[in-house]
């Protein structure tokens, strides 16, 4: 006997996920969002010229159709039965916290550079990271981080002059304390 | 011909003298520090140098230059094979094959290849440049910008071949690096595009932010956090091996088509080694028999895109002296020498000074024999790095792109947009999101906007105009069967396995 195609059909897609198309589709509403967006700036001071908003508005529309051809490859690679769409197939295990951590440090140390000034931050970035990463003896951590904060700071502010952040308030007194030590400036 | 030989000839007597020897020694190993340090960019060298430059005469002030510029585009492929950081956005798809081969085991062999593919692309391309200038000058000077577009228009159509199993992912990539190309204050009209009203946005984002977050932060991010990890990439120093005259032989087919196009594109004012690298890759993609192995490690990926990038710096030359016309931001800086000695480049430059000219060929010429050597020794240098354990120097690798974010601009905003797409990379990482195309299309999307805009406000709003000129017509029609190819492919695939079913 042979199967109703309605059931043929529903039996092909019952485990069709649509957790893969998820991603798709917020990048399909975002460039729509855009797309509006980018109509508040279509202040076209040459009448008659495209103006400065045709070229995002053509990419958000193409950005939407490789969204739409996505989730159209996604659903034909089902149909087939194929399971490799890339997102099918398992990463390895990720330690959650351990990139919490790092994320969170390499976020911070940006802010850092800012205020502590870039020799404190990086010293700090440093011993905080390689032990983050994994190296345990504290006498070689700062070692390490001490040596290649000062080589950082001669080839880049010595040998590249490039201004480094000196901080603000007492840290960028301390910094220009460490330059004038290492004979920086 | 005789005359050009005699003149190219005294060219190599006077590339030999002691302080035009020294310079070119000098400017290699500049060029390829340079080059391989990311944020610090052979643009950058370039400009570091040319203060030095009063003090000379024109021939070593050009041989020093010209040093720089050929060691700097080389320089960024070591630390992309060594740690998958391009130093510079025209060694992104060696680096998508260089860093892979090195975590196969092949990483001395890979230095090698990207070394002798340097030298190779680098020599002819001289070789070509000193023949053939007029020839291509008198090519590249009837391009307008509607061949501008179609060549960047054929760049970002390379994604098709660059892109993963997924054309779809590759397209919302490219198209995403695109969008955030029109972040900032529009070239054309001075309008503010998507800047939230933020200072820091108008300036736009830098490609080069985003290329070292997503390919160094990104990658430190993944490495370090998979659990119980094995480490992948051997912490033994490697020792740079040169390939066999085999080797190179059986790549002689790829190493001749990035050649071309390497010289072509670098010919092409305002295209340049990048626009040249990722072309030649999508096309050894394109032809060859195992395109799906692409990225995970291939020799004809890596050889294409070096010679090319190579290839193109004879190429871009070729407009300066000829014509008097950068073709890059380099050579720009080149011309900057050139009017500071009080020469004008252009075609009146080869009748006055012929010397000077040919001295330049000859130095090129010498200049990518001698990186073959250079390039050995700095290999070796930042192989030493390699025995650093991996904890110690990813933390030293986030350090060095805080550094260079910073130094592009001295701007902190540059470092919180690295950052910031670091994070990203990891994550379209996990999700196998590829990266590659998000990069294409920020680097070529304002070019492609800039030429697309100009050629239509110049044709009235005529979109035909691309496909009117022969020139463009033909490089648009290329462009399209480019990106049709794999539908076509696949439909062919479909077509062959049915009729093996059927028999």
């Amino acid at each position: 006997m042979t199967p109703d195609p309605a059931e043929k059909i529903a039996n092909r897609y019952s485990g069709f996920k649509v957790k893969p198309l998820i991603g798709p589709l917020l990048i399909f509403i975002a460039a729509v969002y855009f797309y509006v967006l980018a109509g508040s700036m279509d202040e076209n001071p040459m009448p008659g010229q495209v103006g400065p908003a045709f070229w995002p508005r053509l990419i958000l529309i193409l950005l939407m159709a490789s969204c739409v051809l996505k989730a159209l490859e996604f659903y034909l690679a089902f149909g087939k039965g194929i399971a490799d769409m890339g997102v099918e197939s398992a990463p390895p295990d990720v330690s959650v916290s351990k990139l919490i951590a790092m994320i969170i440090l390499v976020l911070a140390v940006v802010p850092g550079m800012e205020i502590l000034g870039f020799a404190l931050a990086n010293f700090i970035f440093l011993i905080l990271f390689i032990r983050i990463a994994g190296m345990r003896k504290l006498p070689s951590l700062i070692v390490t981080s001490l040596l290649g904060t000062i080589f950082l700071l001669y080839l880049f502010g010595k040998i590249v002059y490039l201004p480094l952040p000196k901080g603000d308030w007492i840290f960028n007194d301390l910094t220009i304390f460490i330059y004038r030590l290492l004979y920086i400036i | 011909m005789f005359d050009q030989l005699a003149l190219l000839g005294s060219g190599l007597v006077s590339t030999f003298e002691p302080l035009n020897f020294s310079m070119i020694l000098i400017g290699l190993s500049i060029g390829i520090l340079a080059g391989a340090l990311p944020g610090i960019t052979m643009l950058n060298a370039i400009v570091l140098v040319l203060p030095f430059t009063y003090l000379m005469g024109i021939v070593p002030s050009l041989l020093l230059m010209t040093s720089v510029y050929c060691g700097g585009v080389f320089g960024g492929s070591i630390t992309g094979i060594l740690f998958n950081i391009p130093g510079d956005p025209m060694n992104v798809p060696t680096t998508w094959e260089g860093y892979q081969l090195n975590k196969k085991g092949f990483v001395s062999k890979a230095l090698g290849m990207a070394i002798m593919c340097s030298a190779i692309g680098g020599f002819l391309s001289a070789v070509i440049m000193t023949v053939a200038s007029p020839l291509f000058a008198k090519v590249a000077l009837s391009f307008s910008t509607c061949e501008y577009f179609a060549v960047v228009f054929l760049g970002l159509a390379s994604v098709v071949v660059i892109g993963t199993r997924s054309i779809g992912s590759a397209f919302i990539s490219l198209f995403i690096g695109m969008l955030l190309g029109t972040v900032g204050m529009d070239d054309i009209y001075g309008a503010a595009r998507f800047t939230f009203g933020s200072r820091i946005m108008e300036t736009g984002i830098s490609f080069t932010t985003v290329l070292i977050g997503i390919f160094a932060i990104g990658e430190v991010l993944d490495q370090l956090s998979v659990k119980g990890k094995q480490e992948i990439i051997s912490r033994l120093r490697p020792k740079t091996k040169l390939p066999s005259l085999k080797d190179l032989w059986n790549l002689r087919n790829t190493i001749l088509r990035g050649l071309g196009i390497g010289v072509v594109i670098g010919a092409i004012p305002g295209t340049g080694a990048t626009v040249a690298s990722f072309i030649s890759y999508g096309v050894e993609k394109q032809v060859s028999k195992h395109p799906e192995k692409f990225g995970t490690g291939v020799w004809e990926g890596l050889a294409a895109s070096e010679t090319a990038v190579n290839g193109s710096t004879g190429g871009a030359m070729i407009p300066l002296l000829t014509l008097g016309i950068p073709g890059s931001g380099a050579t720009a800086v080149m011309m900057g020498a050139f009017l500071l000695h009080g020469i004008q480049p252009g075609p009146l430059l080869f009748a006055k000074s012929p010397e000077s000219v040919y001295t330049i060929f000859a130095g090129m010429l010498v200049c990518n024999l001698i990186m073959i050597l250079a390039g050995l020794v700095t290999a070796k240098f930042f192989s030493e790095l390699m025995r650093v354990p991996e904890d110690m120097l990813s933390a030293f690798i986030i350090s060095f792109c805080l550094l260079g974010a910073f130094a592009l601009r001295n701007d902190m905003s540059d470092v919180w947009f690295m950052v910031i797409f670091g994070i990203i990379g990891y994550f379209m990482r996990r999700f196998d999101i590829p990266s590659a195309p998000m990069i294409l299309g920020l680097i070529l999307g304002p070019l492609a906007e800039r030429y697309f805009i100009t050629s239509i406000i110049g044709a009235g709003n005529d979109f035909t105009i691309f496909f009117r000129r022969p020139m463009s017509g033909t490089i648009m029609v290329i462009s399209l069967a480019l990106l049709i190819m794999p539908f076509i492919r696949g439909l062919i695939k479909k077509g062959k396995k049915r009729l093996e079913e059927e028999a």
